[in-house]
Parts: C-alpha cells; structure tokens; sequence
C-alpha cells in the first residue's frame, strides 16, 4: 500500500490500465467516423494559386476548391464534363464559347462567379508579365471576350489541340475571383482569398495536414464526405503503414508493393492497379565519347531487354514500354522499332571499332526501383561488354545534371536513366526532346529539326488520326536517333479503405469530390 | 561562477557562429540549382534568372553569407524559397513537434535509465544487473530508425494499438499523446540503455565513497543511503550527458519524423536540402543549433550551480 497516495497496488494498476485504454480509445472512435476521408498526399501545399501551382498534391486539393469550366472524369479514360460551365463548344479550330451555370458564388464578398473571372484567370496565366510558369498552357491565347455576365469566347491566336486534355480540364483551366485576387495583390500562397468549388480549407497545419469540409455555398451535387483531411506523406512504404495500421483511407503505394497487394489487399482494404502516363527511359547522350557514334548507340539499343530490366526493377507490376506515349492516348506505338539481340549489338560495336568493350558511366535518381533497373542494364551491357558504373544522385542533385546552366555537369553525361511525368496529351511526352530543350531538359543533346517541327504541327492539329501519325513518327524519330531505350510506363497501386469507393483519374490520381462511402 | 557563466556564452555564440558558417559553406558547394527546383521545370530562362536576382543567389557566395547574418543580427531569418513564407515562420510552426519529441524521449530515459541504473549498481553482480547489463547494450547498440520501423510494424499495425503516422488532431492534448509514444519510444530507448549503464557506473562510484561508508557505519537504513545520499550525487553526470545528448536526440528525430510521417524541424530540413532550399536550411541549423548550445550551457551551469566540486574547480 503507498501511504502518499492512498491507494493500493491493484487500484494504482488499474487507474494505468484506464490511462492506457483513455489512450488507445480516441484512435477507434475517429476512425469510425465514415464522414471524414482520410487520403495521404505525397507533399505538402506550398501555393494554392492555379496560376503558380508546384506539385499535384496542390492540383488535387484546388480542384476541390476551385471549379473549371470543365473538369476531367472520375473515369477509366481520359474524358472530361461540365463543371462551372452550363454549357461549352468550339466554334472553330480557334473559338471557343461558354455559358457558366448561375449561382456559383465565391466565398467572402465576391459575389458569383461571371465571364469576367474566367477572363481574368486565363489572361493572367497567359500573360509573360506575370511570370506564370504555366504560361504555355495559354500561349494560344488571343483573350476572352466576355459576351454578358455569365457568358464569352476564348479567342486562340491558333487551334490549339491539347486545350480539352492538358489545359482547361487542370489546374491551368481553375477560375477564380478577379475581384478576390486583385484585393489579394494579385497573386497568393497558400492563403486563398475565396473558393468556390464543393468544398472550402478548414485548417492547415503545415507538414501535418490540410483539413478541407464542405462549402456550405455550393449549390451543385453534394459530396459524400463531410471532411477530407489530406495528410502529407513523402515516403510511399509510411504511408502503406499507415494504411495497414488503420490511419488513413486512401493512399498511392510504391511500385514495389504492387505484386504483394495484388496477391493480398491490404487489411481492411482494397487494392487497383492503374496505368500511368510516366514514362521511364535509358538515354544516350549523342555528343559524349563513345556514344557520338550512331552504331554504338545502337548496339546498347539491341543490347537492353526491356521486359528483363523492367522486371527486375518492378517486380512484375508494370509493362515494358513501346515509347514516351502511353497506352490509351493518340500517337501510342505498339512497337520498337530496335528489339533486345544481343547478337545483333556485338556485331554493331564490331563494326565500331569497340569490340574489346569499354567503360562508360549511368547517372540515376537515387530511388529503389531507379537503382534495381540500372542494376540489370549494367548486367546486360557486361554481356556486349561495356562496362558500367552506376553514379547516383539524391533528386536535388540530378534534376541539374543535365542543365547547362547549372554547372558543368551536362558535359560529362553518358548514360542516363531518366523519368518524366506528363498530362493525358502526347505533346507533353515530346516536348522535352526538342532542339530547344537541348541543356535544358534534352539532356541527350539529340538534334532534330524534323521532330522540332513535328513537335509544332502536333499542337495545332486538331484531327485525332493526323495526330496520331504525328506522335508515331516522332518517337520512330527518337528511336531512330539511337538515343533512346524506351523501358515502361511504370504503374500506380491504390489502396482504399473497403468502406470507400474512391474517384479516380484512369491514372488514378484522385478527384476527392467524386468519393463515395461504399 | 559569473565569469564561468560569461565564458561559456561567449563560447556558445562563437560555436552558433563556425557551425553556421561551416554549413552555409557545405550547402553551397553541392550540386543543384534551388532556383530551377523552385520554379519547376515550365520556367522559362528569364523568370529563372528574375528569380536568382530576387532572391540575392547571383552575388557572390561572401556576399550571400554577410547579407545572410546582417539579416539574422536584425532578427530576420530570410524567406522559403518554396512557399515564399518567413523562414522563422516555418521553423517556429515545426518547433514544438520536435521539443515535444525530445524531451518526451528524454522522459522515457530517464524514468527507466535511471531507475534500472540504480537497481542495478545496488545489485551488483546479481542476474538482474547482468540481464539489464545485456539488454543496455543491446538497445544502445540497434539504430532509433531500427527501432522505430519495428516498433510501428508491432504495436501499429500487428497489435494496432498506437497510431502509425501524424502527430494527433491539433488541440486534441490525448490525441497527440497517443501519436506520441512510438515515435518517442523509439528516439529515447536507446538512451534507457545508455543512462542505465552511466547511472550503474555513477553510483558503484559514489557508493564507495568514504561518506557512504560513514553513514553505513552509522546504521542508517539502505533506502536512506542509496536515495538521499548517494543518487543525488550519481545522477549529476547525466544531467551533462542529456545536455549533450539532445544533439544525438535531434538527430534520432529526423528518422523518427519520416518513419512516423510526423511534422518536425528534422523533416523540415530534410525536405529543405532535397530542395535545395538554402534559406530554410540555412534558417533552421541556425536555430537548431542555438538551441543545442543553450541546451548544454544550461546543463553544464545546472552541474555548477548543484555540484560544489565543480564550483570549486571553477575558483
């Protein structure tokens, strides 16, 4: 018995008991509450203005937010529908008409949205002085004439195809209030001056998460939760944790985790795989000792098997690849023009002069599947015997290596393993290999003016065959070129509470106003 | 002891001052352009070169470090890069989730370290000094972020009693709590081990001491000796080896941060040098590190001011 508190050893170990259990209680009672998502986000918010956005995880909380004329579906293909527009048409390769829907108001004093919003948020994007770094996006634009309160045209100064893919139905495509931005200052962070979308930001704890609840204003269809809270995670196996442990609802999981989910979802959960629009490549930089020879650049083409080297870095769970364009979209070639064979690739560097092999280097990201996949194709190049030393680099580092202005790096790049993320439009694939891009993010430093021109044509065609021949050739250009080996698309893996049907982009990004409770 | 105590916080100014100076050096000689990170790869030749002009990261490196502390000295840390938001702003939001992270640590050491530490010195040679002797140096030995990984697996996802990731609901104190205890379980058992063993060694130390062995001659009880004389004078070297230790525990912070997704300074300047983001870098080893100097200046006074042998030495 303890004489200062006046309990006995039982009563003191059953007051811990209930401390414990005090402890543990609140967890279960918050994860059944149905009306709260739980989603994790790979980053934080750093500018919620769509004209200055950074990352997705910023385009996934400003589409529920803010509204488009159009926004993309919760779909299995790229499609989009009406969203603050009652109704939308082009006219012409380069008129576009819109009529918005009455009563979508702004929150605060802002009153409703009107033509004259739309005109403001397109035109400060496409305007150089504001330094948008979204201004391609709207580099078409001539202006918005705004015809009455709710309707106008968008004037292009030319057609302008990946407008209806990769422009209005984004985050280059969000409305906001002229008269809340202007009293703003003209720009904004992460303090939003007024929303309009189905839902409003509650709170924000930075690097702990945003909390989003409905907008009590929204007239339109209602979602199903009554608070999102978005948490950023970087680390993807945190977050599978996380998910296992009950703490989150939704969750992309790494690309390594995708066969195990497939064979068993997660506790309490369910598991898809989706395509992605990435695209993972080996590139060859063309003005660097020996790869300025177009049979060597070759020879390491037919040298790497893709589905080999794939395999090794995904563990089964994505696809070799055929080119920068994905399944699913105009200009998707269904084959290489330049196959795995090995024969083939030592009679090549024969014909070079460098069949005793040689020594050469492979820059990479420093991320698992980034190093397993230069793993095999050193292995394979050991086969034709170029020998190769892997250098990585933490994502501070590499995302420069290739940038002429950045140092002297560039110069001493031979091989690199390279991926780029893109919107549902092939131009966003080619337009990194242009001759512009070259020291910029063409760090192959392959030249083609065909390709620059091609690059040109497919933004303005607005014919879906004709652009689809355009894309084609352009990436037989590039395999042509001997500088490219193209490798996959990777693939996402999205784990979801089994109590919530989530609404997903094909690539399954998620639209947060479009998940259901199952 | 006045000297001393100026002495000390000259010391501790000058060390805030090499530290800084040395990691603005070490930032800056890596590879990586902050500015093409921060405007994302859209960003046209001029806007990156508006960008570098605005932010000072065309002058050279001298005059970047003597803009820098002329802003520090008039209390202005600089600007994120990123989220264009007051460094001090950011490192001060982060703050509290790291202190809370540390000294709740700190707690589970000292309650267990020291406790076990003495039972075992008072039972010296028995099998439950050579248990907590093994155990010591096993906890010592595995990594927090070991620690951490496992401690999440079991008692998050297997057992699902504690949280796996976050920091609790903001304004929810049990909540937070509750998100707590793993990630400080898993920063503070290595040092459980740690304070065990220099607490067991402290008062072997102290307990053949001349004084215990007066008061032993003198009859009084075991209890009275262990705790009112011998303790207190035991535990006096851990007060040092905490001060020091919060260094080591910022450091456990970081992994404990990313492993249980928790806010922190340790995530925030992880994140920072991926991006290459200087100032807030730059803003937040500052502030870490004034933090670590006072943290030791006060220990070591703290010593000084209980321990009249260091007091004496200090005449």
């Amino acid at each position: 018995m303890s004489k200062q508190s006046g309990l006995t050893r039982r009563q003191t170990l059953a007051i811990g008991a209930a401390g414990f259990a005090a402890l543990v209680s609140p967890r279960i009672v918050f994860a059944q509450n149905a009306t709260i998502l739980r989603a994790r986000s790979y980053g934080d918010i750093q500018v919620l203005d769509p004209a200055y956005r950074k990352a997705a995880p910023e385009d996934d909380i400003m589409r529920s937010i803010f509204n488009g004329l159009v926004r993309r579906k919760s779909a299995d293909s790229w499609e989009w529908e009406l969203d603050a527009a009652e109704s939308i048409e082009q006219i012409d390769g380069k008129t576009i008409a819109f009529k918005l829907k009455p009563g979508i108001k702004f929150s605060g004093d802002f009153g409703e949205m009107t033509a004259e919003d739309v005109k403001f948020s397109y035109e400060r994007i496409a305007d150089p002085a504001k330094e948008s770094p979204y201004k391609d996006d709207w580099a078409v634009l001539d202006r918005v004439e705004v015809k009455d309160t709710l309707s106008g045209v968008i004037h292009l100064k030319e057609p302008f195809a990946p407008l209806w893919t990769s422009t209005l139905p984004t985050g280059s495509g969000l409305i906001v209030s002229k008269k809340a931005v202007e009293a703003a200052g003209g720009k904004f962070e992460t303090s939003v001056p007024a929303w309009s979308g189905r839902y409003m930001i509650k709170e924000w704890s930075p690097k702990q998460r945003t909390v989003l609840v409905r907008n009590p204003d929204w007239q339109g269809d209602k979602s199903d939760f009554d608070e999102i809270h978005i948490l950023p995670i970087e680390d993807e196996k945190t977050a599978e944790l996380g998910f296992e442990a009950g703490d989150i609802d939704f969750t992309w999981v790494s690309v390594s985790s995708i066969p195990r989910y497939l064979k068993e979802p997660p506790k309490g959960g369910k598991f898809v795989r989706k395509p992605s629009l990435a695209y993972v490549w080996l590139g060859m930089n063309v003005e660097s000792e020996p790869f300025k020879n177009p049979s060597v650049r070759r020879a390491v083409q037919h040298a790497i098997d893709a589905a080999a080297v794939v395999d090794a870095a995904y563990f089964g769970a994505a696809e070799p690849s055929t080119g920068i364009v994905a399944p699913g979209l105009v200009g998707h070639r269904d084959k290489v023009l330049y196959p795995y064979d090995p024969d083939k690739a030592k009679a090549l560097l024969k014909e070079a002069g460098v069949e005793s092999g040689f020594s050469c280097t492979l820059d990479i990201l420093n991320k698992a599947e980034r190093a397993s996949a230069a793993q095999a194709i050193q292995a394979q190049l050991a086969e034709v015997g170029i020998t190769v030393t892997i250098q990585q680099h933490d994502s501070g580092t590499f995302w420069s290596i290739g940038d002429e202005k950045a140092g002297e790096k560039w110069k001493t790049i031979q091989l690199l393993l390279n991926r780029f993320s893109m919107q549902p439009d092939p131009s966003w694939a080619t337009a990194w290999f242009t001759p512009d891009q070259i020291g910029v993010w063409n760090w192959e430093r392959w030249n083609s003016a065909e390709f620059g021109e091609l690059h040109k044509q497919g933004l303005v065609e607005l014919e879906p065959d004709k652009r689809d021949e355009i894309y084609k050739r352009m990436q037989d250009l590039m395999e042509e070129s001997g500088a490219y080996v193209f490798l996959t698309h990777e693939a996402v893996g999205v784990a979801y509470r089994d109590n919530v049907t989530p609404g997903l982009q094909p690539n399954g990004t998620p639209n947060f106003v479009d998940f259901k409770k199952a | 002891m006045l000297f001393y105590a100026v002495n000390r916080l000259a010391l501790a100014i000058a060390i805030v001052v090499v530290v800084i100076a040395v990691l603005f050096c070490m930032v800056y000689v890596i590879p990586g352009d902050p500015v093409r990170i921060a405007l994302g790869p859209l960003a046209t030749p001029e806007m990156v070169a508006s960008f570098r002009a605005k932010m000072g990261l065309d002058q050279p490196l001298l005059v970047q470090f003597t803009r820098f502390f002329a802003s520090v000295l008039k209390g202005d840390l600089g600007t994120d890069i990123l989220s264009n938001r007051g460094v001090a702003t950011s490192v001060f939001e982060q703050m509290p989730y790291t202190l809370t992270l540390i000294v709740s640590s700190m707690l589970w050491a000292v309650a267990i370290g020291i406790p076990l530490g003495c039972y075992a010195a008072i039972h010296r040679g028995s099998l439950f000094d050579r248990i907590i002797g093994v155990l010591s140096v096993a906890v010592i030995a595995i990594p927090s972020f070991v620690i951490a990984v496992y401690a999440l697996l079991i008692f998050a996802v297997h057992l699902g009693w504690f949280p796996a990731i976050g920091a609790g609901r903001p304004g929810a104190p049990f909540n937070q709590l509750h998100h707590l205890v793993l990630p400080s379980l898993a920063v503070g058992l290595g040092w459980v081990g740690y304070l065990a063993r220099v607490v067991r060694a402290s008062m072997l130390e102290v307990m053949g001491e001349n004084y215990i062995r007066t008061a032993r001659a003198f009859g009084l009880p075991r209890r009275t000796i262990v705790y009112r004389y011998a303790l207190p004078i035991a535990v006096l070297p851990t007060i040092t080896l905490l001060g020091v230790g919060i260094g080591h525990m910022l450091s456990g912070a970081v992994f404990a941060e990313i492993v249980f997704a928790r806010p922190g300074v340790g995530k925030l300047v992880y994140d920072a040098i991926n991006a290459r983001n200087y100032p807030l870098v730059s803003g937040t080893v500052l502030i870490t590190t004034a933090f670590y100097v006072l943290a030791t200046l006060i220990a070591d006074l703290f010593v000084a001011g209980l321990d009249p042998r260091v007091r004496a030495n200090l005449r």
